[in-house]
């Protein structure tokens, strides 16, 4: 490769750097629709990262977001070079459908997917996502949320299993099944905080798990906050195996 | 705007996910390669799993090589 990196600005989201007329390396940028910018870096040789992240940088408006694999360490030490911290980490993992016992904790009942009351979920889905908004937020997601219309959050009801604990909706799980052999994923598996540690998060993944081995799915995937000891000790307990990890990064 | 030469991509198939966020790809070729997530994707919170259809963009430098530019819907 020539020594001299040269960096062109292709568009309003893309850079190239380009090496005797071969483009060695990209950078890109994506907003999300909740405003957050994510940007990536694709280079050939390693010398074009440091020049494409420069010129990037120089042009976007700060916090920018960047999404690494949690094993590829040159990689995160690059972005840590430009200026990227660690905002948070997630094991992804991958669990059996297979459950030695499906049955739900006592006094807590699980109602199948679609078949829970779509006003109630509704209301239990607002309630959950304000908690987690006044803890911990929605922001530090390196998923994609997507915003509904106002004052609803929940896009497809019928993905939806619900606990009833104490005569009211008090957890969910949504459960989205792959379109081809591929595993199913949990997609969110949450619990209101004044009806947590009584076995709702359990009920919950053994039935969906169960629901999923039934009808012929054999595994499913799921991301965790790393952090989140509780839920990655549940998951662990059903067999989960961690296949990776993911590091969400912001240069502040 | 520079004439500029980008790397060859093929279309191929995961056959295995590997340690260090590597995969087998089969390309259509019947060629093997050892391809990482592109960070355009991963940024995106795109999953890539065994069987998944994909474009490989193959690298200059070494044609086992490659990065997975594109997840097609199965």
């Amino acid at each position: 490769m020539n020594d001299t990196v040269q960096i062109i600005r292709v568009d309003e989201t893309q850079w190239q750097a380009l090496s005797d007329d071969v483009v060695v390396g990209e950078a890109d940028l994506s907003r999300r629709p909740d405003g957050r910018r994510f940007v990536s870096i694709d280079v050939w040789d390693d010398a074009a990262f440091a020049p494409l992240a420069t010129a990037m940088l120089a042009a976007l408006p700060a916090p920018l977001h960047t999404l690494v694999a949690g094993e590829d360490t040159e990689s995160a030490a690059r972005w840590g070079r430009a200026g990227f911290v660690a905002e948070r980490r997630e094991w992804e993992y991958v669990l059996p459908t297979a459950v030695a016992d499906p049955r739900p904790a006592p006094g807590v009942t699980v109602l199948p997917a679609g078949t829970a009351d779509e006003a109630e979920l509704r209301l239990l889905d607002r309630e959950i996502r304000a908690e987690v908004e006044a803890a911990s937020g929605w922001h530090t997601m390196p998923a994609e949320v997507r915003p509904g219309p106002p004052g609803d959050t929940l896009i497809d009801p019928s993905l939806y299993a619900v606990a009833v604990h104490e005569g009211r909706y008090a957890g969910l799980i949504r459960v989205v099944r792959a379109r081809g052999r591929g595993p199913a994923r949990i997609g969110l598996l949450a619990v209101r905080a004044a009806h947590q540690r009584h076995g709702l998060g359990r009920s919950l993944l053994a039935h969906a798990l169960h629901a999923l081995h039934e009808t012929g799915t054999t595994s499913a995937r799921a991301e965790v906050d790393w952090s989140r000891t509780a839920a990655t000790t549940l998951l662990e307990d059903f067999g989960a195996e961690r296949t990776g990890h993911l590091l969400h990064l912001v240069h502040p | 705007m520079p004439r500029v030469s980008k790397g060859l991509e093929l279309e191929g198939t995961v056959l295995e996910c590997l340690r260090n966020a590597t995969f087998k790809v089969e390309l259509q070729n019947g060629h093997h390669v050892l391809a990482h997530i592109s960070g355009k994707i991963r940024k995106n919170y795109i999953k890539i799993l065994p069987f998944d259809r994909v474009l490989v963009e193959l690298s200059p430098y070494d044609l086992t090589r490659g990065r997975i530019m594109y997840r097609y819907r199965n």
